[in-house]
């Protein structure tokens, strides 16, 4: 069982570059780094004033944890970080991080895209958009 | 079967009105439990999923099927489907 897992559930930004020396001092062998940000994004057919973002935190945190640890299962991979921010959120703030790191590249990467599947609609987060002229849940396309 | 703290969450939240509550209850599954909520006012109607599909956890676990058991349960989270990344 890999035991470079790091899940973060929280309010406040995080530091690609931290996160990055963080991560070097813990993988030596991987010669792999993939990173995803989710980022808030504004609307096409409104402005976007603010994206709120509701969690489950307890919940969350320990669904990531399962997925992450699935993902260490299927993969074989040197190291897992996920950190997701609610509170209220503005346009191009940052909203999720995954940073997946193995030997080559393509573990890394199908690992990072099924985390972020999961993410989507399997954890406690619920975004709520606060535009100009409307405001309404977001719901999963 | 005793006194329960009920969590609601977004849209849930927003009809029902509060955050959590600390609830008396006689129901032995969350189908049932929906139904005796009912008698404290028409906002609870959203719980029985008729505009989106409506999510339970009981003590931290998220649970599909509304026979599963929550007897002994000491918290049960109500939410509508979950919409991360």
């Amino acid at each position: 069982m890999l035991n470079k897992i790091i899940v973060a559930v929280q309010k406040s930004d995080f530091d690609l570059n931290s996160e990055m020396e963080t991560l070097k001092l813990k993988t030596e062998k991987a010669g792999a780094v993939v990173i995803f940000v989710g980022k808030v994004r504004d609307l096409e057919d409104d402005k976007l004033k603010y994206l709120e973002i509701e969690s489950f935190e307890e919940l969350a945190k320990s669904q990531i944890k399962e997925i992450c640890d699935d993902a260490a299962n299927k993969w074989d991979l040197e190291y897992i970080l996920v950190k997701h921010r609610f509170g209220r959120l503005k346009i191009n703030d940052n909203i999720v991080l995954v940073i997946t790191s193995s030997k080559h590249r393509k573990k890394a990467y199908e690992a990072s895209e099924f985390i972020m599947e999961y993410l989507k609609s399997n954890v406690p987060f619920w975004k709520k958009e606060v535009a100009d002229k409307t405001q309404r849940w977001v719901e999963n396309s | 079967m005793g006194k329960v703290k009920l969590k609601y969450f977004s849209r849930i939240r927003e009809t029902i009105g509060k955050t959590s509550e600390l609830v008396e209850i006689k129901s032995t599954n969350i189908q049932d439990l929906i139904e005796e909520l009912q008698a404290m006012g028409e906002q609870y109607s959203v719980l029985k999923g008729r505009d989106f599909a409506v999510y339970s956890a009981i003590d931290q676990n998220i649970v599909t099927d509304v026979k599963t058991s929550i007897e002994g349960a000491t918290e049960i989270a109500f939410f509508p489907p979950m919409t991360g990344g």
